[in-house]
């Protein structure tokens, strides 16, 4: 109950840290959306990068964070943005890669290749293909991965307050610092919150983007 | 018209090539249906996607109304040459009018003109279009879906359409349906079809003319009456399967071996005893009965022989009449069913027009196989 009444009491600081977080996994993901789009369809189309780029991506994934930002630290200072939400927004982005890469690249090679082949022998360039038939059946696997991304991005941020990048990890780090239980409380409830209803948000674009026949397909194979 | 010369096909590099196909040569003369045919891996496939370039030729070549295909732009020879496969083809993310679409958007036509022509081919194809139109693959039986197919290759009205395995995927019931449909458009359409199929039945039914691949090589090039009659070599005799006679039938129809003369034939009106007479004179085991031009059964010597009254009174019905172009296959085989040798054949307005016996199809067969007796030494089983 208590938690409760730190939230209300510390409403304006609360929403302050909540939109901090949500900005720094928004642009994160903002940018690394085309980044691991374009490189998902790029590695199918040639596909000796594909072991190359994927694995990269998962190296990536396996090292942890604080050890990610302890590793950008002075390589940023260098630029004089070695602390705050640069570092952060960076990490974010490397991280999110795996999921969306492996996603997009997984989801362009589900693509019968009869329908490719169909396309093809029907005179589409392979911009056509990719527009009008590829990116349209992958299109719901790769939400799917932006949707990993986003929900893992909200926890490792939480963790980004160490180097100063603010968001509601703050509370989770100065409640530990002065032993003040209902501060910690309230930074990880509101953190879970947020990737709750993150994940639910992300299921609904999947739906929303899911082409129609599909959607009829999914339906009568049921 | 698509001259193939000399084509060669040859897969991967270094010691692991396979040669999908050697130095095949042929012509598909312009309307008529191509069925290239034969066993997976013979190079069939390869021979129809070397020709919209979805595959890339190793030596020979390929021209279409004598010009080389490796001068034709590779998008544009595509659009202009309309293709089918089996069933999956269609995109699932499209609506049937969006798949039909495909090719004529790629060419720029204007929207009206698009919407007209998806009506009307799938009209041709028997899908009413306000049913159908918006509607998705998954939504279609298979025979539907593939009358999709058909009318997406037909979009832009190709004058040359390249069709693999199109109903493959096909229950045999609607396999059969569509395979006619298809027939029947052709027969209005008159493109020049390649057809690649792996079913010898397909083949004779489908092709003016087959072709029979077998390890990458062309085996034989001819018309399903010869390849049945005159088949090349063992393979071929094999493929087409020990069945062949029948299969012949199949392609024969009454016309060919109707007797439109008779010389059994009795009036309803005459008289029992007379008739006997008649027969036994000629020494003719039964006799076929007329009333009006139109036959109505037959009388044996034995039915006569204690009868009094007209002929009409104790005639034997026959089950069925047969049509002209009843294939001899049906004739076979309702013989056999009825257990009766001879069939009375008739017009439109029921009229006779002739009669086939048992001994009439036996002889024709034995005609078509004539050439092939003398061939026989080369190991051709007969």
């Amino acid at each position: 109950m208590s938690t409760l009444q730190f939230i209300v009491d510390n409403f304006n600081e609360v929403m302050y840290l909540s939109w901090e977080h949500i900005w720094i996994v928004g642009v994160a993901l903002l940018i690394a959306t085309p980044i691991g789009v374009i490189l998902g369809i790029i590695i199918t189309k040639h596909e000796q990068f594909a072991s190359r780029v994927l694995n990269g991506a998962n190296i990536l994934m396996t090292v942890p964070s604080i050890a990610l930002f302890g590793l950008m630290l002075p390589v940023l200072a260098i630029v004089n943005m070695g602390l705050g939400k640069v570092p952060a927004v960076i990490a974010l982005i490397l991280y999110s890669q795996l999921p969306i890469i492996r996603n997009t690249y997984t989801a362009i090679k589900n693509v019968p290749p009869s329908l490719v082949d169909a396309g093809r022998g029907m005179g589409m360039d392979k911009w056509k293909l990719l527009r009008e038939l590829e990116i349209p059946l992958a299109i719901p696997v790769i939400i799917a991965g932006l949707r990993t991304a986003a929900v893992m991005n909200i926890g490792i941020a939480a963790i980004a307050t160490y180097i100063g990048a603010g968001g509601l990890g703050v509370y989770i780090q100065q409640g530990i610092a002065r032993v003040y239980p209902e501060m910690i409380l309230s930074g990880a409830i509101l953190v879970s919150l947020l990737a709750i209803v993150v994940d639910g948000g992300m299921a609904i674009l999947e739906r929303f983007a899911t082409p129609e026949g599909i959607k009829v397909q999914r339906k009568l194979a049921r | 018209m698509i001259t193939y010369d000399s084509v060669t096909k040859i897969f991967g590099t270094g010691k692991d090539t396979v040669t999908a196909l050697d130095n095949v040569s042929f012509t598909m003369p312009k309307g008529e249906v191509v069925v290239f045919l034969g066993p997976s891996g013979c190079g069939k496939t390869t021979t129809l996607r070397l020709t919209n370039r979805l595959e890339t030729l190793t030596r020979g070549n390929i021209t279409i109304e004598d010009q080389n295909i490796m001068d034709i732009d590779i998008v544009q020879l595509r659009q202009r040459l309309g293709y089918v496969i089996q069933a999956i083809g269609l995109f699932p993310n499209k609506t049937i009018a969006e798949n039909i679409a495909v090719v004529p958007k790629l060419l720029g036509w204007d929207k009206e003109r698009i919407s007209e022509r998806i009506d009307d081919l799938l009209q041709m194809n028997n899908l009413e279009p306000e049913l159908y139109r918006e509607r998705y693959p998954a939504e279609l039986s298979g025979g539907q879906q593939q009358r999709v197919g058909v009318a997406r290759g037909l979009a832009a009205d190709p004058d040359i359409l390249l069709m693999d395995e199109p109903f493959g995927a096909i229950d045999p019931i609607n396999r059969e349906e569509i395979q006619n449909e298809f027939l029947k458009l052709q027969a209005n359409l008159k493109k020049t079809v390649a057809f690649v199929s792996h079913d010898i039945h397909e083949a004779i039914k489908m092709g003016d003319r087959i072709a029979i691949f077998n390890k990458g090589r062309l085996i034989q090039y001819d018309t399903p009456e010869v390849i049945l009659t005159q088949p090349k070599n063992k393979f071929v005799a094999d493929f087409v399967g020990s069945d062949r006679a029948l299969k012949v039938l199949g392609l024969m129809r009454v016309s060919d071996v109707i007797n439109r003369k008779p010389k059994n034939i009795i009036q309803g009106t005459d008289r029992s005893q007379e008739a006997l007479n008649f027969l036994d004179a000629r020494e003719f085991r039964y006799g076929i009965v007329i009333e009006r031009n139109r036959p109505i059964g037959f009388v044996t010597q034995k039915s006569l022989k204690y009868e009094e009254g007209p002929v009409r009174d104790v005639v034997e019905h026959y089950p069925l009449f047969l049509r002209e172009k009843t294939s001899l296959r049906d004739v076979l085989s309702f013989m056999l069913m009825h257990d009766a040798g001879t069939f009375c054949v008739v017009d439109e307005d029921k009229n006779f027009a002739g009669t086939v016996t048992y001994n009439d199809i036996q002889k024709a067969v034995k005609e078509s196989y004539a050439d092939e007796a003398e061939s026989g030494e080369n190991g051709v089983p007969v």
